[in-house]
């Protein structure tokens, strides 16, 4: 996947660009307006991450640019605007979606890997391990031929699992993937751990291999 | 009271008092020229009686009473005054006046009495009283249709400008237009407001500005604190550095709540959610709670839904919040194995919850942090968000407390 970051912040482009990259992504960055036009001039990129802010101007007035030129590229406005009204706008001029800041790697890269299936692949795209088998456009879940029957909850974390595979998710970030940012979060922790319990005992009773590891104090880890 | 209404009640007033003082004086005027008129004719008539006496005829008139006597008749005096004598082809007492004088003739004392009728004395003061009625009539009448015109185009502006100001809100992009007018008061009054208008408007962008850049200069180093937080996580750690990580990381967490949701607060007093239309709050709910059912099923809450379909006039992203927070707020203060009953119809929506009393005062339950720390879980805004949501809607959110049950009520 070969992605644009436009973001003003080096140390949030940094932490990005690193994530991203150890997840077989080509990154490549924009830290103004300007250079972000002429890299969306000469370049295509499966999805552009776009930060509204910026010194020289608004990433919402980029949108319309990438647009005309390639209609594939995914876009996802990253803002620290929690502002209904640039989301709007944003997603009416034809971005795939928005993230408030401040944010969850994991989540960013969810999302990311959403929009690429979406707009790249289609929807035909299958995430596979080992033997098993993702379909993220009917959400179904296979173990070689036979399908495995997950709660919606645990097939929306098995999916957050894979997609940040190798990389300890913290409890919060979880949470905040499975019900949103509007609840209270140590309250929900007992749910997670009880999910998480189910959907590793799913797997191993089928593969007998145990993918997710918890990580004390910190979250899950899933490692295949 | 309206000021056309007040202005016409004083006039009124003022005529019928204006009116009243002038008609007595007429009437007593008019009293005392006439009655000095009368006591002059009824002397002149008496003289002539005298002479009449002198030269030595009789005299008889119907109201003439001539009585003869000694010398202590001379010491009598002279007297006006009126009288009621009985008119007996009217059958009714009439007024009369009278006047008495003991007069000397060829030696003999007389004493001679004159009378005469008031001579429709009745009918001046009835006079005086019908025009008097008459002019307070045209006075009232003339003056409310006088006030009626001058309403109609004198106060017309000011009553324009009045509805212009009713609907006008600092955060709506259309600058305050106010009509025009040759009164200098309300020119003086239209500059003020203008200004003020304006001012407002400056200011509220000003703080407008100045929210969203304090939620932008916050939330970009909360991002680099939340993204550098969970690299040192991908580290191996120890397991005292991992709790102290931990602090960290929640710490974060809470503070961007608070920042968001104090956004929030202030975005909701500017008004600035004006994508309102038409939302089934039977749909939000359901949803939300589809979201949250797992939650409630590990904490044991029994949950009942008695929803019926309801539709309001409002934005869909604030009717979100408005549920996910009373929900999440029973979700948080119920205790294991309670009932949470949410119940749905088109005068209002109610969630109650079994649960302990409030452990502060009721009236702080709304106000931003104004819980007591101890076992309170949230950022301390999310009721706060609810009233100001239910406010800028005008409903009404309610709260009580009875037979172990906390119930959140609100109606439309």
């Amino acid at each position: 996947m070969k992605m644009l970051f436009v973001e003003d912040e080096p140390i949030l482009l940094e932490e990005m660009e690193s994530y991203f990259s150890s997840h077989d992504c080509i990154c490549e960055q924009a830290i103004t307006f300007g250079q972000a036009e002429q890299k969306l001039k000469n370049y295509m990129y499966d999805v552009v991450v776009l930060d509204i802010t910026l010194p020289d101007g608004s990433g919402i007035d980029l949108i319309e640019g990438i647009r005309k030129n390639h209609m594939e590229t995914g876009i996802l406005i990253l803002s620290a605007k929690d502002s209904l009204q640039d989301k709007l706008t944003g997603l009416n001029l034809g971005a795939d979606d928005y993230l408030t800041k401040p944010f969850y790697l994991e989540e960013l890269n969810a999302r990311v890997n959403a929009i690429y299936r979406r707009k790249t692949l289609k929807g035909a795209e299958q995430i596979t391990f080992d033997d098993f088998t993702v379909h993220p456009s009917s959400k179904s879940f296979f173990f070689k031929d036979s399908e495995i029957s997950l709660t919606r909850k645990e097939y929306d974390m098995l999916i957050y699992f894979v997609i940040n595979k190798n990389r300890v998710v913290s409890k919060a970030s979880i949470v905040e993937h499975l019900w949103g940012d509007h609840f209270d979060q140590s309250d929900n922790f007992d749910t997670v751990y009880v999910h998480m319990k189910n959907l590793r005992k799913k797997l191993c009773n089928i593969s007998g291999k145990d993918y997710i590891k918890t990580v004390y104090g910190m979250g899950y880890k899933f490692t295949h | 009271m309206r000021l056309l209404s007040k202005i016409s009640y004083y006039h009124f007033w003022l005529s019928a008092v204006v009116l009243g003082i002038t008609g007595c004086m007429l009437f007593l005027f008019l009293r005392k020229e006439i009655s000095k008129e009368i006591e002059e004719q009824l002397e002149l008539q008496t003289d002539m009686v005298a002479e009449e006496i002198h030269m030595g005829r009789t005299v008889a008139f119907p109201l003439v009473q001539i009585t003869k006597g000694d010398e202590s008749l001379m010491k009598l005096p002279k007297i006006f005054k009126d009288t009621l004598i009985y008119d007996r082809l009217q059958k009714v007492t009439e007024g009369y006046y009278y006047f008495v004088e003991s007069k000397k003739i060829n030696g003999q004392p007389y004493r001679i009495k004159v009378m005469t009728t008031y001579i429709g004395w009745d009918n001046y003061s009835k006079t005086i009283i019908y025009i008097f009625l008459s002019i307070a009539v045209l006075l009232v009448v003339l003056g409310t249709l006088v006030n009626y015109f001058i309403s109609r185009r004198v106060w017309k502006p000011f009553l324009i400008n009045l509805k212009r100001m009713k609907g006008y809100s600092v955060s709506s992009k259309e600058e305050l237009q106010l009509t025009l007018t040759d009164v200098t008061e309300f020119k003086e009054m239209n500059n003020v407001l203008t200004d003020l208008a304006a001012r407002g408007k400056r200011e509220y962008t000003a703080l407008k500005e100045f929210t969203e850049n304090a939620s932008h200069e916050i939330q970009t180093p909360l991002s680099i604190l939340k993204t550098r937080l969970e690299s040192i996580s991908q580290q191996p750690l120890t397991e005292q550095i991992a709790h102290l990580l931990n602090d960290a990381k929640q710490a974060t967490i809470r503070l961007s709540k608070v920042n968001k949701g104090l956004l929030l607060l202030a975005k909701l007093e500017n008004n600035a959610y004006t994508d309102v239309q038409w939302v089934s709050l039977e749909d939000v709910l359901k949803r939300n709670f589809d979201l949250m059912e797992d939650l409630f099923q590990h904490k044991g809450l029994r949950a009942e839904l008695q929803i019926q379909s309801k539709k309001v006039f409002a934005s869909a992203f604030l009717m979100e919040i408005l549920i996910s927070n009373l929900l999440s707020n029973a979700l948080s203060y119920a205790p294991k194995d309670a009932q949470i009953v949410v119940n749905l119809n088109e005068e209002a929506l109610e969630i109650t919850n079994e649960g302990k009393p409030l452990s502060f005062p009721e009236s702080k339950l709304f106000s931003r942090f104004g819980k007591d720390s101890q076992g309170y879980k949230g950022n301390g805004l999310g009721l706060s968000i609810v009233k100001q949501i239910c406010t800028l809607n005008k409903w009404n959110v309610k709260y009580n407390y009875e037979k172990h049950t906390h119930r959140f009520s609100i109606h439309f």
